[in-house]
Formats: C-alpha cells, structure tokens, sequence
C-alpha cells in the first residue's frame, strides 16, 4: 500500500463457504481518484465490492481504509468509517418514498446531525430529478432515477469512498452520460471512487486508472488510456477485432 | 410522510374505551372484548415483526403460551404476586423471541417459516407434555385474578379496563417504533436485507430486537388471558392459532398499524358477533364458529386477490385521495 492511499487492499481472498472466488487480490485508490475494475461476467469483481464493504468476510489478505485496518469490519461500522456501496441491482426500498430512500442512507449518522440536511440538497441538486419525485415510492421510478437515487443514497452517509457496482447496467446512453457526469463532480469534490462496470470501454475512458480482473484475479493493471491500448483489453474486453495485430 | 395519530385522535380513542364498561354491564360482552384486545397486543406485535420488518413468524402462539403459563406458574405454582408473574412471562417470552431470531439471521421467507413453525411445535409439545409445570393437557386452572397494590380486579368491567388499558400503551408504543428510525430501518430491511446493510443498518441487531420485542409483547398479552380467564391449557397456544394470528396481519395490511389492530378487532368479534348484536339467532352464531377458520381464509383470499395491502393499503389510498380532494 501507499501512504497516500485512502484505500489499500493487500492480497485480499474470499468467497462462498468452500467456493473460493477472490485470490490475492490487491488494488488500490488514492483520494480523489476514479478508478474503474473490468472484467468478464462471473470474474469476481462484486465479490470483491461486497468484500470491501463488509457484507461478506474476507478468508485473507489485509484491508486499509484511511490507514486503518478495517479488514472483516461489519458493514454498519464501514459506513460509519465512510465506506459506502452502490450495490448491484440497486437494492431500493422499493416500497418506500424517495425521501425515506435517502433518510434511511443517513442512517448511520446521529439522530440529530444538521449536515444531513445539508447532504439531502445536496443530493437534490446532482439528482434534480430525485426532488419532483420526492414522496412516490422508489419502485415506480425508472431505471435511470433507481440508479441515481441508490447513488444518492450511498451519499447520504457522507463517504469518503464510493464503490459502485455496474451503475450503467440496462440504462440508455444519455443516462449513463448524466450518472458519469455527476461521478466526475463528486471525484472533483474529493470523493474516491472504485468503479466496477461490464462496460470497459465507458469505464476506462472516465477513471483516471484501471484494474483487469480475470477468474478472480487481477491481471492487469494500468491507466485508463495504457488498458485502452492494450491488445489483451481491446480483444477481450471492448471487442476489437481486425484493427490490432492478427 | 406524517401519518402519525393527533393528540386529539388518541384522546377520543381512551374516552371511547374507557366508556364501553360505564355503558354497558353486559357480562359476556365485557369478556369478548377482552379477547379482542388481548388479540390487539399480540398482533401490534406482529405487524411490527412481520408488517413492518418482514420477518415471519409461525410461532406467535407459543409466545403468548410461554407468557401464560409463566405467569400462571410464578403466581399460582409459585404464590408469587401477579405482577411479578407478569414480568416473568414476558420476559420468559422475550427470551424466546432472542432465541427465535437466531435461525432469521441465516434462514428468510419459507426456511424462516419452517424454523417458527417448528418451534411452535416444540413448545406445543412442550405444554402438553412438561406436566410439572403446565398441568399437561388438563392445563392449569385457578389461576389468581390480577391483583396490584392490593386491588383485586375480579370484575369483568376492571379486567377490561387492565387489558385495553395495557393494548392502548402498546400501541402507542408500536406506533411510535414504527413512524421513528427503527420502523423506517425495519421497513428498509423488509424491501432489501442488502439494500439495509449498505445503509448501515445493523440488520443482525435489528431483527434480534424486533423479534424479542414482538414475542415480548405476545407474552404479555399471554400473561393478561392467563389471569382474566384462569385457566390455560395447550390448544390456545397451537400451531393454528399462530397461523390466524399471521392472517389477521396480512389481511390487516404489511407496513401498516391501523389495519392489523382493525382485524384483530373485527376477526375476533366475529364469532361472538351475538355479543354485540343480542338479537342474532343461535344458529348464525353457531355457524360462525363452526366456519371461523374458513371464514379468516376466505378474508384472507379476498385480500391477497382485491386489496394486496390489505386494510392498511386501503386507509392509505383513502388518505390520499382525501387530501387530493382538499389540494383541488
Ligand atoms: N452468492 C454466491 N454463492 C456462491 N457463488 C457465488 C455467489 N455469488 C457469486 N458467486 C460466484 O462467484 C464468482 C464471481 O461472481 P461475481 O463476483 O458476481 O462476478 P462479477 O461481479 O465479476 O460478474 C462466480 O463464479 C459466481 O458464480
Ligand atoms: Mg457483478
């Protein structure tokens, strides 16, 4: 790990009962850094989010969140140590308003914390959309307005570090330009990120460095522009075909 | 959203219970509705565990067992006073409740229901079978009336007024959980256990709590119908009974008070509707308790298939679209 990095993640292993997924697993992110985490279908790329963020237990390898060691933290104690995850599928509270949507993202900051408030316009002003539809429940929501609302109820704890899991997934193209566009604010506020999409090609051109994962592994590692070059990446992952050197 | 009851609402709700005994002195009706509001505390209960925080429970009925034979035990076994049994069962209750939430930290939907189910069972077996204590299938009879402060409440009129007196504080406190940070983590966590841990909510405290806390109040309502009937044996507390109980919150409404403790009331007056209605022939009262438990499954069809959210859904859109009338 780096001394400047606000989150360091050493030789990390871990998976479902016997069923190893993770191996040696070791990435990290710098404050203020986008990062995006490609790979193909089934290579591991949730399990290491959930892994981060505390809903399932590391078997090896070391976490460091802010220098201090959270590896196999709870969940609720990583949120409160401003870790904070966009899962995949969204997970709404389908049933419940937008605004309890957002409440209950704050839920791990004291009753009475003024800077709630504060982080709810805020979250009104990246989501404008998330205002008019204030008090219907999340469910009735489309596609684009779930996948802001779940970002703006991982804001709503105040994080430090963002893990998104595949927030372009089904969405339409202005969409996905509308969620990045506010990803790249957040990152200019401060705001790191760890970026996991199926999408290599949308990931790598916004995240300032990259990680390939394959089978549970990280293969390759680089800068957004270094993996858009890479000949492995464009066969594999962006579906270049006769433009490279066969 | 504010959907919490006024002052002036809660205020109307005590006068009109506690006026029932000055108006009426109406034995058999007084004992009827001590019934019905020691079915308003165990399904308060219930909405909150299985309305609100969507854990099922198939056990709530050995709960209020545990909390009846406690108290019938530390009191008449034991010679212990009346409120100190009532501690004890509900208590004893709670406990059962802790343990019950064990298997809902690894177990959901169906697994959950066959874990409650099975401990229904279990303590089924145990009331009919722990003879020492529980007086095995004759169950235990002259159970002492509740007696606190050296004010023995043997007349129907005073059990009344202890039994709806305690459902009042119940559900004032239910309502209060749910419309705070525990009912909206609660109802997070009946929408998306993921969605919950993401959040930071402590799901594995949450469920323990609520579990404690709906098999808690499921004891004491135990404790009460131990004390106002006087007796208790096993086949109040069956498996079947857990099962109308669950009904009475579904066809009452998930995510809702209001309705469940509407259904409690009207699904438990139903087959002593000659209570209320003295002019009814014996043969139509006679029919409804032949049919009550087809009839809870008829009303509970008719939910599921014309109103999915039951009568607290129906509350809801009746709310809203009054308010939409008042806004133009
Ligand atoms: N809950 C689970 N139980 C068992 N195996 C799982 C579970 N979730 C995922 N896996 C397995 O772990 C591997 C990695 O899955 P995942 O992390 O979801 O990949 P990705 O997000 O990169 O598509 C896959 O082989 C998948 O089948
Ligand atoms: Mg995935």
């Amino acid at each position: 790990m780096t001394s400047d990095s606000i989150l360091a993640v050493e030789r990390l292993s871990a998976g479902y009962g016997r069923v190893a997924v993770l191996r040696d697993v070791s990435v990290d992110l710098a404050a203020g850094e986008m990062v995006a985490l490609i790979g193909a279908n089934g290579a591991g790329k949730t399990t290491l989010l959930r892994s981060l963020a505390g809903l399932l237990k590391p078997s090896g390898g070391r976490v460091w969140l802010e220098g201090a060691d959270v590896t196999g933290m709870a969940p609720e104690r990583l949120v409160r140590q401003g870790m904070a995850l966009v899962p995949e599928g969204r997970m709404l509270f389908g049933p419940m308003t937008v605004t309890e949507n957002l409440l209950l993202g704050a839920h791990s900051r004291p009753r009475r914390d003024e800077s709630v408030r504060t982080d709810m316009d805020r979250v009104s002003a990246l989501f404008p959309v998330l205002v008019e539809r204030s008090s219907q429940p999340a469910a009735t929501l489309s596609g684009g307005e779930q996948q802001m609302l779940a970002v703006g109820r991982a804001l709503m704890s105040s994080p430090r570090v963002l893990l998104l899991d595949e927030p372009s997934l089904g969405l339409a193209p202005k969409v996905i330009a509308d969620i990045f566009r506010v990803l790249k604010s957040l990152r200019s506020e401060g705001l790191s990120i760890l970026l996991v999409e199926q999408d290599a090609r949308l990931a790598l051109r916004h995240a300032d460095r990259g990680y390939v994962m394959r089978t549970g592994e990280i293969a390759l590692a680089g800068t957004g522009a270094q993996l858009l070059e890479n000949d492995d990446v464009r066969h594999i992952y962006l579906g270049a075909r006769h433009d490279s050197r066969g | 959203m504010k959907r919490s009851m006024g002052v002036a609402a809660w205020m109307a709700l005590v006068a009109v219970i506690g006026a029932v005994p000055l108006l009426t002195d109406d034995r058999y009706l007084l004992k009827v509705l001590v019934f019905v509001g020691i079915n308003v505390i165990i399904v308060s209960g219930l909405a909150l565990l299985f309305g609100y925080a969507g854990q099922i429970s198939l056990g709530h009925a050995a709960f209020v067992g545990i909390g009846a034979y406690a108290s019938a035990y530390v009191t008449s076994g034991l010679g212990l006073p009346w409120l100190v049994g009532v501690l004890a069962g509900t208590t004893l209750a709670a406990i059962g409740g802790l343990l019950l939430a064990m298997p809902s930290l690894r177990l959901r939907g169906h697994y959950l229901a066959m874990a409650t189910l099975g401990f229904n069972e279990i303590m089924y077996v145990i009331f009919r079978e722990a003879r020492a204590v529980t007086g095995g299938n004759d169950g235990l009879s002259g159970i002492p009336f509740p007696e606190v402060l050296g004010v023995r409440m043997d007349t129907p009129a005073s059990i009344y007024l202890l039994v709806w007196g305690t459902a009042l504080v119940v559900v004032f406190l239910v309502a209060n959980i749910v419309r705070g940070r525990p009912g909206r983590a609660m109802r997070g966590l009946h929408g998306s256990e993921i969605g919950a841990l993401a959040c930071g909510v402590d799901v594995a405290r949450l469920k323990i709590r609520t579990f404690a806390v709906s098999a808690g109040l499921a004891g004491l309502a135990g404790t009460l119908y131990a004390h106002a009937v006087g007796f208790v044996a096993p086949s109040t507390f069956s498996l079947e009974q857990s099962v109308v109980l669950l009904a009475i919150v579904v066809v009452g409404g998930t995510g809702s008070l209001a309705g469940p403790v509407i259904a409690s009331i009207a699904l438990t007056l139903l087959p002593y509707a000659d209570a209320l209605i003295p002019g009814l022939g014996k043969d139509v009262i006679a029919f409804l308790q032949d049919w009550e438990a087809d009839i809870y499954g008829i009303a509970m069809i008719v939910v599921v298939v014309l109103a999915p959210k039951g009568i607290g859904g129906l509350i809801r859109a009746a709310r809203s679209r009054s308010r939409a009338e008042e806004t133009g």
